[in-house]
């Protein structure tokens, strides 16, 4: 073999800069501390380390009953979701450097994810989650029409069928979105943003025949008690937009003649006041939603205004700029049935 | 206690496919422990594709090249029985996971899309973009949760019972709440991955791929099979292991050195970049031992030459792992890459129905070994492994439950479990597991990785014992009952301890080369006395015990590997 020196100029000298940082880790164990609290580890840093390899390297060297998940380290296992500087991450494709830099104090804060209950310092209970997604009837349910019974034949799907619902078997169930959800934070019992994607996943899949069952099952677990925050989305580390199939999962919904449901009928007061009236109908809002119950609401807004001088009423006027609204909904008709027959054509 | 008809211990897709399958017909009881949640398994990890001759896209494609593929893809190690069933079932087994859902690419015909893979002579890798195994995964689960499988998530088991003749079941223990438990089974499969761990970081590997079932089957007495073959991938990121596929090779990525030199010019003057996988990893690992390494022994995968517009256009994902995983734009500068272990050939020594020297207890995927993929894996069969074995032992496993009943359980079979778990909290050492681990690590890589030869793998095999002699009195030093990794990861450290031994043993009887094997004092394979896997059982003394075993040659006649 040749023993060729090279000249100095040629050799590879990657810039790895190092700085001393303060890791911040919340702590608790159940049954020895009363509450969490904080600790300080003091650490050399390096360029490419991780959030996970800089709890790893604590673990090892320093504390080693700081306790965590980690398993792929990839960013496809999901088990090391935590919460950096507040956001919801995963620990393992997190770069800590960039971070330091940022704050420019040298200084990073992990703590648990939020809306699921400490198991021990940085692991949380998601056992709530996959009960949730269990409800949701997250599987296949074989489109007889679809699928062939037997194994010599393969059902036949087209790419753009495929595309429908592609991004959302990215999920990797690390319930970022979950611990994010402003939702699931006022109350406990809405389902969450993973678990209606994956209920959206299987709906749009043609090969499946149980969307109805998993609609009346997202609706029993709150379907439209999502708030569109659009948290979900700007934490999700697989960019799946959890938000926007919830959105989804509502269409198919109201498209299936679910019309009872508040949300399906705050949806369809909108766009119908919008068109008939260029404005919502605000004030009878909460009966058309809610039914009989909204006359409370509507009473006790009544009587705050009357307490301020002002005359309620529950009427609404006719803006004039109805008439531009009314031709825009009658364009997106014309436009929707254009590109409805369409498709029926390619089919 | 608890009790089930089948027991699936770890839920990758070779223990979720089994244990789907014994559950079909929902008339027994069937149960997965597994020591992190299912979705979490590694299968989650694999990216490019899984083989089976569907012909979809190359229509002359038959079940027959495929088998002649893998078995010379294995250096004519592998049975070359199980290599026929392995192939001959992979359009069935594929087409099933499809009809439960598996997101497979499609072809303009709406049929499941097939890539070209190295070492395959037709297009033939079934894939779904770059995540399959991950697709395969969730598909697993999401059915088993259909059908009434019970999960026992983050539950570390600890042994395997049986009278010597027949399953028990085992002993585990609940890593929330640090409770002792034994489970009786009818039947146990054992599905619980790979011990590309040995090597520690430089593996491709979850940090939970240890080889728990290898070892707790070897400690039950059961045999394990061709435990010195273990695959590198040339390519992974120095600080994680983290596998960059050779889609940058393919793009016209240089492989440097330290010094910045193209080095694979040395090497392989051709095919430079685009040789084969262990010849790179040779060569990578000659550079570093010559001195001709970077500051931190790694050589440097350089694609600055093609231009921001074709790496983005290109390479957006390898360009985004590098950044998240290693903090390098390879747009700017050389992604830093060392060798990887990826893949264990070796395991748990089964039939083609996974049944091990037991009646009842099995093993599957990546933990057994049938063996199929002999002394070197081909690419896209590990995750057709898993689905055509998996599903044999679940079915096997069905009807033996079905046909038998459960033995009473002896009294204290906890006991030892328990007494392990306490020689770990009282060890009276001050060493930390994080020093030992390393240690073992740095042996293996050095001693019994790439490059193997007789002293080496003497002095590894002596180092293992003052290793074990280390472990012994190691204490854990966290106390808590509630969700203790430092003790799981004790307990994982005694698992790689013991199959590192048997890997280095191995490696040492071995005197020729042979796929992944690579002797510097036996460079050639050596068909006259090797054509024969290694056999090893638990000694009386504790100590592994080799034997060998005549490979099944049905059909293709060894020949010379060349690609």
């Amino acid at each position: 073999m040749s023993e060729k020196i090279m000249p100095e100029s040629e050799k590879i000298t990657p810039i790895r800069e190092k700085i001393l940082a303060n890791i911040r880790v919340q702590r608790y164990t159940p049954g020895k501390d009363k509450s969490p609290y904080f600790d300080n580890f003091k650490m050399e840093v390096e360029t490419g380390m991780t959030i996970l390899e800089v709890l790893r390297h604590i673990k090892n060297t320093q504390d080693s009953s700081l306790t965590f998940r980690a398993f792929c380290r990839s960013a496809i296992c999901g088990s090391c979701a935590v919460k950096v500087n507040s956001d919801s991450v995963l620990a393992c494709s997190t770069q800590l450097m960039p971070i330091l830099k940022d704050f420019g104090k040298g200084s990073v804060t992990i703590t648990p994810m939020s809306n699921m209950p400490i198991i021990r310092d940085l692991v949380v209970d998601i056992d709530p989650v996959i009960e949730k997604l269990a409800k949701m009837h997250p599987y296949l349910v074989e489109n007889r029409e679809r699928v062939p019974k037997a194994l010599e034949q393969e059902s036949l799907m087209s790419q753009k069928e495929l595309e429908k619902f592609n991004v959302m078997t990215d999920c990797i169930l690390c319930a970022a979105c979950y611990s994010a959800c402003s939702s699931v934070k006022t109350d406990s019992n809405y389902a969450g943003p993973l678990t209606i994607v994956k209920a959206y996943r299987y709906s749009a899949d043609p090969r499946d025949n149980f969307s109805s069952m998993r609609i009346q099952a997202a609706m029993d677990q709150g379907l439209w008690s999502c708030v569109q925050c659009r948290k979900c989305i700007k934490v999700c580390p697989k960019d799946i937009r959890p938000a926007d199939s919830i959105r989804n999962m509502r269409q198919i919904s109201i498209e299936v003649g679910i019309h009872d449901t508040p949300g399906s009928r705050r949806a369809r007061a909108y766009t119908d006041d919008v068109e008939n009236f260029g404005q919502v109908n605000k004030p009878m809002l909460p009966v058309i939603v809610n039914g009989t119950k909204g006359w409370a609401a509507i009473e006790a807004a009544e009587a705050g205004l009357k307490k301020h001088g002002m005359e309620p009423t529950r009427q609404v006027c006719t803006l004039p700029g109805q008439k531009v609204t009314a031709k825009i909904y009658a364009k997106v008709r014309e436009i929707e049935a254009k590109e409805k027959n369409q498709g029926e054509n390619k089919v | 206690m608890l009790t089930y008809d089948v027991l699936i211990v770890g839920s990758g897709g070779a223990g979720l496919y089994a244990a789907l399958e014994s559950r079909m017909e929902e008339d027994v009881q069937v149960a997965v422990l597994t020591k992190v949640y299912p979705t979490r398994s590694h299968t989650g990890a694999a990216q490019g594709g899984v083989n089976a001759a569907l012909a979809n896209v190359d229509s002359t494609d038959s079940w027959e090249e495929h088998w002649f593929d893998t078995v010379k893809g294995s250096d004519y190690l592998a049975d070359q029985d199980s290599a026929e069933l392995l192939c001959r079932e992979a359009p069935q087994v594929i087409r099933e996971m499809e009809h439960w859902g598996c997101p497979f690419d499609r072809t303009k015909e709406g049929k499941i899309a097939q890539r070209p893979f190295g070492g395959a002579s037709k297009t033939r890798a079934c894939y779904a973009a770059d995540k399959i195994g991950h697709v395969m995964l969730h598909t697993l689960y999401e059915q088993g949760l259909r059908h009434g499988v019970d999960y026992f998530n983050e539950w570390v088991t600890l042994s395997l019972l049986h009278n010597g003749q027949r399953c028990l079941g085992v002993n585990a223990l609940d890593a929330r709440t640090g409770k002792l438990h034994t489970i009786q089974a009818k039947a146990v499969i054992l599905a619980t991955g790979g011990y590309g761990r040995i090597y520690w970081n430089r593996t491709s590997n979850a940090y939970g791929n240890t080889g728990d079932g290898t070892a707790i089957a070897y400690r039950a007495g059961l045999p394990l099979k061709d435990m010195e073959f273990v695959q590198f991938h040339p390519t992974g990121l120095r600080r994680t292991g983290i596998l960059m596929s050779e889609g940058a090779r393919g793009e016209g990525a240089y492989l440097l050195n330290g010094w910045g030199e193209r080095f694979m010019t040395r090497y392989a003057p051709e095919k430079m970049e685009l040789g084969p996988r262990d010849l790179i990893s040779r060569a990578i690992e000659t550079e570093v031992r010559q001195g001709r390494g970077g500051p931190e022994d790694e050589v440097f995968l350089d694609l600055t030459h093609l231009g921001a517009k074709r790496i983005m256009e290109r390479l957006p994902q390898i360009r985004q792992l590098c950044i998240d995983f290693e903090g390098v734009d390879p747009i700017e500068e050389p992604i830093p890459i060392k060798p990887t272990a990826h893949y264990s050939m070796g395991g748990i020594h089964t039939d083609i129905n996974g049944l091990t020297s037991i009646e009842g207890i099995y093993a599957a995927g990546e933990a057994g070994c049938v063996s199929v993929h002999g002394a070197n894996r081909l690419g896209g069969n590990s995750l057709l492994d898993i689905l055509v074995f998996g599903r044999r032992a679940g079915v096997h496993a069905l009807e033996y439950a079905r046909k038998t009943d459960f033995l009473p359980m002896p009294k204290n079979v906890l006991k030892m479990a328990q007494s392990c778990i306490n020689g770990l909290m009282e060890g009276d050492s001050k060493e930390s597991l994080a020093d030992i681990r390393r240690d073992m690590a740095n042996l293996m890589a050095d001693k019994a990785g790439i490059y193997r030869d007789e002293t080496g793998l003497t002095e590894a095999v002596n180092k293992l014992e003052e290793l074990k002699e280390r472990y012994k009195k190691l204490r854990v030093q966290d106390k808590s009952k509630v969700f203790n990794t430092e003790l799981v990861a004790g307990l994982e450290l005694g698992n790689m301890l013991d199959l590192a031994e048997i890997v280095v043993k191995g490696a040492l009887s071995r005197q020729e080369s042979r796929g992944a094997h690579y002797r510097e004092d036996f460079q050639y394979r050596d068909d006259d006395n090797w054509l024969k896997h290694t056999i090893a059982t638990k000694g009386t003394d504790g100590k592994p015990v080799l034997s060998f075993k005549p490979v099944t040659i049905t059909n293709f006649q060894p020949e010379a590997r060349t690609y």
